[in-house]
């Protein structure tokens, strides 16, 4: 039962990979593509080490997975708000680019 | 003056050099200046360059004889896959067999770049601290290669840099980079025991203070790791790792005379010279990424 509840998490992490690939080559425009990879980066590696975390052996390893996810759930985003923070102060068409202003 | 008609007249003026003392303004100014002889001409790039088809022939000659040097060499090298060759069975081997007793440390990678090939990671590290040094001669702010308009936008920056107000950066470096620069330091006192070493941890610990930098600015650094001290880390370790590993270097390639304590593969004291030389390498690391970041945004260290 573990496992099967493992499998699936793992492949739905593995889904949001993909999918925030296919994003980063397919959008074109920096929040865009920044909003893809900011996804794999917390839901796709949440997914995965959930998964992960179920098949754990003791105390440690699922520790260790916990500390993982804590880490990457803290540092993507905040990577994520200072490419968007620079993009809206260096970028002079801002507004006409993200609100079609 | 009166005028010289006759050319006896003239021939007296130019003996006592009359013309030339009237006129010695302008024949200063015009007069050629002595020149001293160049005996050993040096060879100007310009001159080569003109001639164009001297320059295409040196070309092709240097990128000749360089390529032949090469294939020479390549020719020599016993073919590649080749079952006997001696990096397929023996070097290996050695390594897999007796890495543990000879070098006390687990992790067979940490025993091979700091043991057997020390002085190849010595290299490496010195280049690692030459890079650095060419990039403070460089990029250094100082006095005599910055103008006033330049340090007045630096200024602007800084103000700029000073109102914006990072708390969303500042709360996740707070929590984070200590915790950064920990596993760095545990990857690198933990090299010779597991994956890891002088190299990845410091470049973790590098890490570590870049993003404390930029949340915190380049002065909360400086109240630890200025430019004196920056100075005296890389040169001291590049020091003590000269020092550890020329007393194995100078006491024979076999090791002959080798007597410091290898302890029990396995603790954390042990595999001899391989931790002192690992914090070595990650203290010169740690310091030379943070170097780079520091010169490339503000300047100085």
């Amino acid at each position: 039962m573990r496992e099967v509840f493992a499998i699936i998490f793992i492949v739905a992490g593995v889904l949001v990979f993909v999918i925030a690939l296919l994003g980063i080559y397919r959008l074109k425009y920096v929040m865009n593509r920044m909003h893809a990879a900011a996804m794999g980066d917390t839901l796709g590696l949440g997914l995965i080490a959930l998964g992960l975390l179920m098949m754990g052996q003791d105390i440690f390893h699922i520790g260790k997975y916990i500390l993982v996810i804590l880490f990457f759930w803290m540092s993507s985003p905040i990577a994520s708000h200072m490419i968007g923070k620079v993009e809206m102060l260096t970028n002079k068409d801002y507004d006409e680019r993200v609100h079609g202003k | 003056m009166h005028k010289k008609n006759t050319f006896l007249q003239k021939l007296k003026a130019w003996v006592n050099g009359e013309d030339t003392l009237l006129h010695a303004d302008e024949y200063i100014a015009k007069r050629k200046q002595p020149q001293p002889k160049q005996w050993l001409r040096s060879p100007s790039v310009e001159k080569i360059k003109s001639n164009r088809a001297l320059y295409s022939f040196l070309c092709v000659l240097v990128a000749m004889v360089f390529i032949t040097i090469m294939m020479v060499v390549v020719s020599e090298l016993p073919t590649f896959g080749n079952a006997s060759n001696p990096g397929n069975n023996e070097v290996m081997e050695r390594y897999l067999e007796k890495g543990i007793e000879e070098t006390g440390a687990i992790n067979f990678v940490a025993g091979m770049i700091l043991d057997y090939r020390a002085f190849d990671t010595f290299g490496e590290s010195n280049v690692l601290f030459l890079a650095v040094i060419c990039v403070l001669m460089l990029l250094r702010r100082d006095s005599k290669n910055i103008s006033a308009a330049e340090e007045k936008e630096i200024a602007e920056d800084e103000a700029l840099d000073a109102v914006d107000h990072k708390s969303i950066l500042q709360v996740g470096a707070k929590y984070l980079s200590p915790v950064i620069i920990l596993y760095g330091i545990y990857v690198i006192l933990n090299g010779h025991l597991s994956p890891g070493g002088g190299f990845s941890g410091g470049s973790i610990v590098g890490g570590g203070l870049i993003l404390y930098a930029a949340a915190f600015g380049h002065q909360s650094v400086q109240r630890f790791l200025n430019f004196r001290t920056f100075t005296w880390i890389s040169v001291g370790c590049l020091l003590t790792y000269f020092a550890c590993k020329s007393y194995s270097f100078f006491t024979g390639a076999n090791h002959v005379g080798y007597t410091i304590p290898k302890g029990i593969p396995g603790h954390i004291l042990s595999a001899g010279f391989i931790l002192p030389l690992n914090i070595c390498v990650g203290l010169i690391v740690a310091c030379t990424m943070y170097g780079f970041y520091a010169l490339f945004t503000k300047g100085d260290i």
